[in-house]
């Protein structure tokens, strides 16, 4: 029996919207334009974010769920719906069809049909970089939060160099990660930083970049940071005038020896003595055996500094509030 | 606990026959008040079962009618059909003192009826019951197609809308050249 919906005080109208599901907004919207914009006014959708990856399968991150917009070719399967377990989760789907101008047109569509503010995550996925450029300037326009970037599995190098300079005009708020491994004489100076990074070939982040980082975690592999630098790094932290945020520093350089010292310790640099110490944060890190090293100001700190196959210093700052260091029992060595 | 009588008014009811209780019968005296929706069939509900209703409750705090004021003047709830109202007393007597479970099985099943019902229990402010009635309006569409929901929600397409737009604006062109011509004529 039909129920005129539309014709409720907005109070009421606003009470049945809150229970639809972004699924249910979308086919609202392929009803009527009228009907799907009084939806999006009426409708809590503010705290909704979108996830662009690209491809065929755009999300919307809605009430603690996952919903997954994925194109399809067959009309009969038009607004079908599943709900699968994926990452140890359940994701909701649905087929659609794609507009003609194809993910970045759907990506606008969503936008506005639902009034999103905030990218939960956007990510160049198998080579689909033109899309994600195409994006990026729009959210630059728009000054869009773009919470996650990731820039990953690129067919084309240069695709993602050309991409790289659009960062420093992006607002990535909360992580940024990079498995690039771009041309040698490649250069990139981040103007903001997100609350992390990742960087798996990191040979480009000098020193220098480093030293003005606000990143509250770290994370460099293929770095080519040597003890020296790391040391006046480290030096510049301990007096407050460096990494003003850290929480986690993680470098893997292969110029990482035991040639000089760092913070006045050659590497390795591990604490060989009773009673062992494990350090777990927040970030869910583990350091087992790091030496306590302290800020001018007092802040506590552990790190430990590997040399072999893949020299590394790694680096925590306590905060009583989320970290917990402990001593390991004697009779605990074999578990470690 | 409802009792209906048919064809009383607000100014003089009709004593109201009573059903038995389906709860247990309270230690103290339980007070009872009446209302009645458009047909005038006067329903008893507790004062228990009414506390449901964040309007008639504020109503009964506000008046503090004894029994026999509360029999001589029911509230009246002329917006509200006879039958709605009926629904809307039974679910608060089968809700009367306990806690709303989750998923309600006691809601009004008609259909036909899902629109009143809304709008008035959305009027008498019974939180719990409009929660209940919402989930049901949202759930009609739950894996309906667009052209299903634009049916089951008769919501017209843009085309209506835009024809309904162009009607309205005629009609008020056509109403502002009246009052023109009216004002024209008048200061002649």
């Amino acid at each position: 029996m039909p129920i005129a919906l539309f014709k409720f005080p907005n109070d009421l109208l606003r009470e049945v919207l809150n229970l639809c599901d972004p699924f249910e907004l979308y086919k609202l919207s392929k009803c009527s334009k009228k009907c799907s914009q009084k939806a999006t006014m009426l409708r809590d959708t503010k705290m909704w974010k979108i996830g662009y990856y690209g491809g065929n399968d755009m999300t919307i991150c809605a009430d603690g769920s996952n919903y997954h917009f994925k194109k399809t070719q067959k009309p009969r399967d038009y607004f079908k719906t599943e709900r699968a377990l994926r990452f140890g989760r359940y994701n909701d789907y649905m087929y659609i069809e794609f507009p003609k101008g194809g993910s970045f047109e759907l990506f606008v569509y969503l936008l506005e049909t639902f009034g999103i503010r905030t990218v939960k995550s956007m990510e160049a996925l198998f080579g689909k970089l033109h899309n994600v450029s195409k994006v990026a300037k729009l959210l630059m326009d728009r000054k869009m939060e773009i919470e996650e970037f990731r820039i990953n599995k690129i067919d084309n190098v240069q695709d993602a160099v050309n991409i790289m300079p659009m960062l420093s005009q992006m607002n990535i708020t909360q992580f940024f990660e990079c498995s690039i491994k771009f041309p040698p004489d490649f250069q990139f100076e981040f103007v903001n930083y997100p609350s992390q990074i990742s960087i798996s070939k990191s040979f480009w982040l000098n020193i220098n970049q480093l030293s003005n980082c606000t990143c509250t975690r770290v994370h460099l592999q293929q770095s080519m940071l040597t003890n020296k630098e790391l040391n006046v790094l480290l030096h510049e932290w301990k007096n407050a005038s460096a990494l003003p945020n850290l929480r986690v520093l993680e470098i893997e350089s292969n110029n990482i020896d035991n040639q000089s010292p760092i913070l006045d310790m050659i590497p390795p640099i591990i604490n060989a003595n009773n009673p062992r110490v494990s350090i777990f944060n927040k970030f869910y890190d583990t350091m087992i055996d790091g030496v306590q090293v302290k800020k001018n100001d007092g802040t506590e700190g552990w790190m430990r500094v590997d040399l072999g196959y893949r020299p590394a210093l790694k680096l925590f700052i306590v905060d009583p509030a989320d970290t917990v260091v402990e001593e390991i029992p004697e009779d605990d060595d074999d578990d470690w | 606990m409802s009792s209906t009588e048919q064809g009383t008014s607000s100014a003089a009811p009709a004593e109201p026959t009573t059903a038995p209780e389906s709860a247990a019968a309270p230690e103290v005296p339980e007070s009872f008040y009446y209302v009645h929706g458009k047909d005038k069939v006067v329903h008893k509900v507790s004062a228990g079962a009414l506390q449901h209703s964040a309007l008639i409750h504020g109503m009964i705090s506000n008046l503090g009618y004894t029994e026999e004021q509360a029999k001589a003047n029911p509230f009246p709830f002329e917006n509200i059909d006879g039958d709605i109202l009926q629904m809307v007393v039974d679910w608060c007597n089968q809700h009367k003192g306990k806690p709303t479970p989750p998923e309600d099985t006691n809601l009004p099943k008609q259909k036909e009826k899902l629109f009143d019902l809304v709008l008035a229990v959305n009027y008498l402010e019974i939180k719990e019951l409009l929660t209940y009635c919402c989930k049901q309006v949202a759930m009609m569409v739950k894996g309906k197609s667009p052209e299903e929901i634009r049916e089951i929600w008769m919501i017209p397409t843009d085309a209506e809308d835009e024809a309904a737009e162009k009607e309205a604006k005629k009609r008020a062109g056509k109403e502002a050249a009246g009052e023109t011509a009216a004002a024209a004529g008048d200061a002649k």
